[in-house]
Parts: structure tokens; sequence; C-alpha cells
């Protein structure tokens, strides 16, 4: 009975075995890359999601981009200026065509933004752009972006990772229904829009008339595969070149043979913050500084990351402007937090929540185990809530976090960081100082960097001493690849392969 | 045959109206989708904005009247996330899902009959025991598991298939599998069982004295009755069976309506999940009721009373 049972799998097995061998030896000419989830659209400014913005970012550029060091480069727009603290002017690439093959001009460039700005279009990421009050055409290659206060980090709202800020072609939407870029998109990208089989792959061809060079890789694949084990396994068989989020401990085994493993640390902070606004402990400065104190987290990094990401001084990441290399963090050091405590009148410690989401973020949870094991060992009891993404948004909209807050941000300035986290009466702020207040908003009313540099050292000696966050470190972005490929990987987040190239 | 189905059908509707409320509200106790789908840095206001123009901030009672009113008509709504419409995502992904589930449900048969039939004429030997085993180890393997050794051994170690996708019979054989080896068991232990009660009746008996061959007696006489209760085994695995897809078309990166559903539940994805729960009480009342009528035509009996 046995064997009649196994024979069936023997079957199997032999069916596969007579079959010719699978067609992934394929030519050079195609890169798949599996991400966790498929695109939602192929409109660039209908989504809020990383995976459906690498699939745009091919089709569609933006104004600026950003190049592998994460700096400002000239993409649409050629150069730019601020011929008054509230304008930002742009002179715009000429002789570029959309995939349709209209041209590229200022019309774009202010139909692109009115089009999302307009509240009937109800555009996600209508916040990364809603600064932007008006665009107007000084002539046919000059646009002037209008803002009602100096808006210092307006390249960051133009780029790609600001999703809506990719730009469409007017002529082709008003010939054809308003959705039409929905499922037919046309770009001036350096790939073309082939075909969407929904939640199985999304294929694009190189653009041989894009403005930056035709790509060197004919098709880019994108296939949706959320189980890591199965990306990798598909990675190892050759099926796609490039596998992202990769956990940790696969990357001794795929840095071998015919893959290889990049990784790079990531705009993206780690760092747990402290509801000062609720009566408690954590409202006294000592406390604050005592938890600081009381975490090693190079030992986490080491131990949960295998020491890939960057430690961080301050809750704002090392490539972010302003950012003092001389900053230094808290150092580790139990006996001191003890003290800190003990001064504060908390000498046998205290017990507080952590609230944060778990399986969100790389390691989340581990990290936070780790965190209240340190903690446990200066005497603070720590009640960890792990909670779904959902009832985490519920909680955060009614500024419901409490006691020790593990969230997560991204940002390359302070201005995008710290105002929204530490400003009074700011929706994912739960600390308050006048003095700090009163910095970050000059650091937002000014477009001068060395007088916002100036401003920010100022803001960072704050944050520091008055322990208003605990700072831990930049995640690393773990790749895995297929071995002959040259390709770089983005800190933020974004995959671009407009210079990917095959060995 | 009207008298049979009208009640049957009646019942169905009463089924799927009230699946139709348990959904809506039953998705809607965590809250609203706006916060979570706005980008981090939106502001309270911007939330709010959102939540006005998606109407998530009408009564629960107003919203409940307009989605069955719409539904009525066969409008689900648009989807938050794609901004299409709901029902036409979810049976975009259905003949993935449906093509999945049959091939499955294929397998097991084929798998689970012959297992069974041998087990029970050889009933409490090592053929029986092995058979009884086999069909328990199958309950038991979690799908996940399964799908995930199925992937290490046949794809990463032997590179025989293809971990993930669909358009190749090759790329079922793996989801397929994993999702029938739960099914073969339950249906295997059912026929087996069914099988010796019948193969003890009289008629049986009656069958062998007048010198028809074994085989036929097996095969004509014992497993046309044995299948009867089966039947309805198999009917309730196929709700099974499109239930498990959904773990299996995650693992295995499969198109199907499964992965949709699973991804519209944390999105909060409303018009999403309800179009889908809506569906599958569909197809599964839709199945009751063949089962039904199958079970009048293999059995005369029911079908004089």
């Amino acid at each position: 009975m046995k064997r009649r049972e196994l024979l069936p799998l023997l079957g199997l097995g032999a069916a596969a075995i007579a079959l010719p061998a699978p067609a992934r030896a394929q030519a050079r000419d195609s890169v798949t890359i599996a991400q966790q989830s498929d695109a939602y659209t192929m409109d660039p400014a209908k989504h809020s999601d990383f995976p459906t913005a690498n699939i745009m970012f091919h089709i569609y550029d933006a104004l600026v981009t950003q190049d592998a060091k994460g700096d400002f480069q000239p993409a649409l727009a050629l150069s730019w200026s601020n011929p008054d603290p509230l304008t930002w002017r742009f002179k715009l690439r000429q002789g570029v065509k959309f995939h349709n093959g209209e041209e590229f001009d200022a019309r774009a460039v202010k139909f692109t933004f009115e089009r999302a700005l307009d509240p009937a279009f109800k555009a996600p990421y209508y916040s990364r752009i809603s600064a932007i009050k008006s665009v107007e055409i000084v002539d046919p290659f000059t646009v002037d972006l209008k803002t009602a206060n100096p808006f210092p980090t307006m390249l960051w709202s133009i780029y790609e990772a600001a999703f809506p800020a990719l730009i469409v072609p007017p002529g082709y939407v008003a010939s054809h229904t308003p959705d039409i870029l929905a499922t037919a998109p046309v770009g001036t990208g350096p790939y073309r829009f082939v075909e969407w089989r929904k939640d199985d792959h999304v294929l694009l061809e190189a653009n041989p008339d894009y403005w930056g060079g035709k790509p060197k890789i004919a098709r880019a694949i994108f296939r949706p595969i959320k189980e890591n084990r199965t990306r990798i396994a598909e990675l190892r068989s050759g099926g796609i070149q490039i596998a992202p989020d990769v956990p940790p401990e696969d990357i001794a085994s795929l840095n071998q043979g015919s893959t290889k493993v990049l990784n790079i640390a990531s705009d993206f902070l780690y760092f747990f913050g402290f509801d000062t606004l609720k009566p408690g402990p954590l409202q006294d400065r000592r406390v604050r500084q005592a938890l600081n104190y009381a975490v090693d987290v190079d030992a986490i990094q080491k131990a949960l990351l295998g020491g890939l990401g960057t430690r961080i001084a301050i809750t704002l990441p090392t490539n972010a402007f302003g950012y003092n290399p001389a900053w230094k963090p808290y150092p580790y050091d139990p006996a001191k937090a003890k003290a800190l405590l003990a001064e504060a009148g908390f000498p046998d410690g205290f017990t507080i929540p952590l609230v944060t989401r778990q399986g969100r973020y790389l390691k989340d949870k581990e990290i936070c185990e780790a965190t209240i094991g340190f903690l446990r060992r200066v005497g603070v009891k720590v009640e960890a809530r792990y909670m779904e993404n959902g009832v985490w948004a519920q909680i955060s909209e009614k500024h419901g976090r409490e006691g020790l807050i593990f969230g997560g941000w991204s940002g390359r300035d302070p201005d995008l960081v710290w105002y929204p986290l530490l400003t009074t009466g700011q929706y994912q702020s739960y600390y308050s100082n006048k003095e700090l207040d009163a910095l970050l908003l000059q650091g937002r009313s000014t477009l001068a960097p060395e007088e916002r540099r100036a401003i920010y050292e100022k803001a960072e000696a704050i944050i520091k001493d008055d322990a208003a966050l605990l700072p831990m470190l930049q995640p690393p972005l773990i790749y895995g690849v297929d071995a002959k490929l040259n390709w770089q990987p983005r800190t933020d987040t974004i995959i671009d392969l407009r210079t990917a190239f095959y060995a | 045959m009207a008298s049979l189905l009208l009640p049957r059908l009646v019942y169905a509707m009463l089924v799927l109206f009230g699946v139709a409320i348990a959904v809506f509200f039953l998705i809607r106790i965590g809250g609203d989708p706006s916060a979570l789908f706005l980008p981090p840095e939106a502001s309270l206001a911007d939330i709010a904005r959102f939540r006005h123009q998606m109407g998530f901030d009408r009564s629960l009672t107003a919203q409940l009247l307009d989605f069955l009113g719409r539904a009525a008509q066969g409008d689900f709504g648009r989807s938050l996330r794609y901004d299409q419409p709901a029902m036409q995502l979810v049976l975009e992904r259905m003949p993935a899902t449906l093509q999945l589930s049959a091939v499955a449900l294929v397998i097991s048969i084929v798998l689970s009959v012959p297992i069974a039939i041998l087990a029970a004429i050889h009933r409490d030997t090592l053929i029986d025991r092995g058979g009884l085993l086999v069909s328990l180890i199958g309950q038991s393997f979690p799908t996940f598991w399964l799908a995930l050794m199925l992937i290490l051994i046949f794809s990463e170690k032997l590179g025989l298939l293809p971990p993930s996708g669909r358009g190749t019979w090759r790329q079922l054989i793996m989801p397929a599998f994993s999702l029938a080896v739960y099914s073969t068991g339950i249906i295997t232990r059912l026929l087996r069982s069914s099988m010796i009660e019948v193969l003890q009746s009289d008629y049986v008996r009656t069958a062998r004295s007048k010198g028809i061959s074994e085989w036929r007696v097996i095969l004509v006489h014992a497993l046309r009755n044995a299948v009867i209760p089966t039947l309805t085994v198999i009917g309730l695995q196929v709700g099974a069976l499109l239930g498990g897809a959904v773990i299996t078309e995650e693992i295995f990166a499969y198109p199907g309506v499964g992965r949709l559903a699973i991804q519209a539940i944390a999105n909060r994805d409303f018009t999403i999940i309800q179009a889908f729960v809506v569906l599958m009480a569909l197809v599964i009342v839709s199945i009751n009721v063949l089962v039904d009528v199958g079970y009048t035509l293999l059995d005369p009996r029911l079908r004089t009373r």
C-alpha cells in the first residue's frame, strides 16, 4: 500500500524529469524584479505604495532625480533657482518626447501638478505636494512652482519618491478618458509599458528614444512574490534577477555561485519615541537620558542585523541635510543609566508600555525585544503591545500611542523628520519644547542652506540633551541579485534600472 | 425538480444576504482605512478630508444601506487601492483560483479513490493501516509547510519546477498538489469507511453470490453507493480548497483571488473584501445546491419521494 501511495509522487517527479529544462537559461536581455506586491495602478498619482512607485519610475520621470549617493541631479528639469523665497523656477529639458510622441514642455508640468492637487482627484500622496500653491508657465521650457511660505524641502516633493510628481502627458489624457493612465500609461521614462497581467507581472520594454540614453537591458519585468522563501528560490533558479528584502540570515548562502547580495543603509530611521505628553516617568529628562544610556544599540545592530545598516547619533539619517559627522550618540552605560534613574526618583525602576507594529520593518519585533531586555537590566519593565497595521493607524490618528513608541520614520532633511516628530501639537509628535519649536519653525522659514545648517545645529543640541528620542540606526536594505547584473541599490528604496547592465 | 430546487434557492438567497451583512460589520470593527492609506506625514486634516471624500464618515447604517442597495444591482463599489470596480478585480482573478482548485480536486479524487478502495477491501491489513496513515499525515501537514518544502526540494535543490507564477502547467503542479493533500486525506478516510460499510451489505453479498466478478462488485455495486455520503464531503472540500488556495496562492505567487483578498484585508480595502466574500459564499452555496441535486441523481430513492 505504501508503495502505491508513493507511486503518484514518483510519477510527478518522473514527469518533471522527463520535461525539457525550464526556460531559465534566458538571454541576458531582460531583468525581472520580484517585489512583495503587485502594482495597484499605472497612474503615478493614484497610489501610496513603494512597489508601485518602482514600476512607475521606469515609465515616467520627475523634474529632478537622485544619484546613487542621494544627491539631487537634473532629470526633466535641467536646473533650478529661487528668484524669490516663494518661487522655485525650473528650466526644462528640451526635445523630450512622451512615449506617444507628445512633446514634453511646461504645460505638462503644470498639468501634472494641477491634476494631482485638485481635491476631486483624491491623490493619496496629496500631502507630499500640497505646499505647491500654483504652477506658472514662464515660457514653454521654464516653469515656476509657487509656495505660500518658503519651502526649503521642495526638491523632496518633486523627485520620484514623491509619487504624484512624476510627469504625465496632458494631450494624451485629454484625448482619452481621465483614468486612461491607470491602465495604459504613457510617460517620458526609459521603459515603455507593454502589458500588465494582474498579480502576475508588469512587462516594460526599453524606450529607444530615452533622453538619458536607451537602457542597456531590453525588457524589465516586475513580478509580485510575497513569500521570502519563494523569492529566494526564484533567484537561485534564475527566474528573477533582483530580490528585495532578503533576510540577513540568507546573506551568506546567497553571496556565492550565480547570486550575490547587495546592501545599503536605507534613509529609514529606527528609533524609540517617548510619550512625554501623558504624566509619567518619561516626562523627566533624566529618565529619557537614562533609557538612552541603557540600550546597547551597537550590540543590537551586530546581533540582529549582522552589523549592517548605519548607527545614528541623533534621529536623522547620516546622509541628511545638516547632519554633522561630529555628532555622537549616547554611549552604552548601564551604570550611568541606573544612577540617573535613582536621581529621578526611580531607584527600583518602573513599568511602561511599548507600542509598535509587528513584521512591518526588517527585524522590528526582534529589535524591540532586545531593547526590552536591555531596559530590564536597569530596572525598567516594559510591556510590549504589537499591533496590526490598521489598528496602529487608528491609534495613531487618535494620538493614542503611549510609553515607548517604535514607529519608524524617514526623511533626509531635519525639517522632514524633526518638525513632524518633535514640534508641539503635530499629529506625530509626543513631545513639546518651546525653544525647539521656535528653532524648527525658523528652519523651515528660509531657503538659505548655511542659515538652516546653523539653526539645526542648535536644534540638535536641544534634542540630544533633552533626550527627546532614543535614536538607533538606519536599517539596511538587502537585495539578492544575479551575480552578473551590474546594478546599484539606492538609500530611498527606489529601484532604478536606467544604468543597469549585465557584465 | 422545481420543488426540489425552489426552497433551496430561497435558502441560498437568505444565506447570501446574511453573509453580506456579516462581512460588512466584521471588516469595519477595526476602523476605516483612511489613516492607513495616506502617507505617514499626512496631517489629521488630510486624513479627515480623505475620509469625507470616501464617505467613511457617514453613519454605519447609511453605509450599509448604500452597500446593500448597490450590491443588489451588482455594483460592489470601487476599490480604494486600485481605484477600479471591486467585483471586476475579484472576477478577473477567479479563473486562476478556480483552475487551481479544480486541478487540486481532481488530484484529490484520483489519489483518494483507489487508496480508499484498496484499504477497504484489504481491511485491517498492512495495506489498510498504510492507507490510513498516509491520509492522516495528509490531513495533519500544514499547507504552508508542505508548500515551502516542495519549493525547497523541487525548485531549489532539484531545479525541476518553477517556484512561482502562472501560465504553464508546470507552474500548476506544486500549488495544486500542496492544496490537494489535505482533501485527499479526508476523502480517503470517508470513502474507506463507507466502502467497508457497503461491502458488508446484503446486495453486495447477493451480487457476489450471483457470480459477478469481484471487481465489478466493487466498482459498480459497492462504489456507487459508497460515493453518496462522500459526495457531501467532496462538496464541502471545494469550499476548503477555495479557502486553502489563499495560503497556497500567497506562497507560490499564484495570481488568484485569494492573494487579492489577503492584501485587501491588510489594506482595509472594504469593497474588495465584500465582493470577495459574497462571491465565495455564492460559489459555496451553489455547490451545495449542486451536491443536493447530485444526490438525487445518484440515489433513486430520493427521486421517488
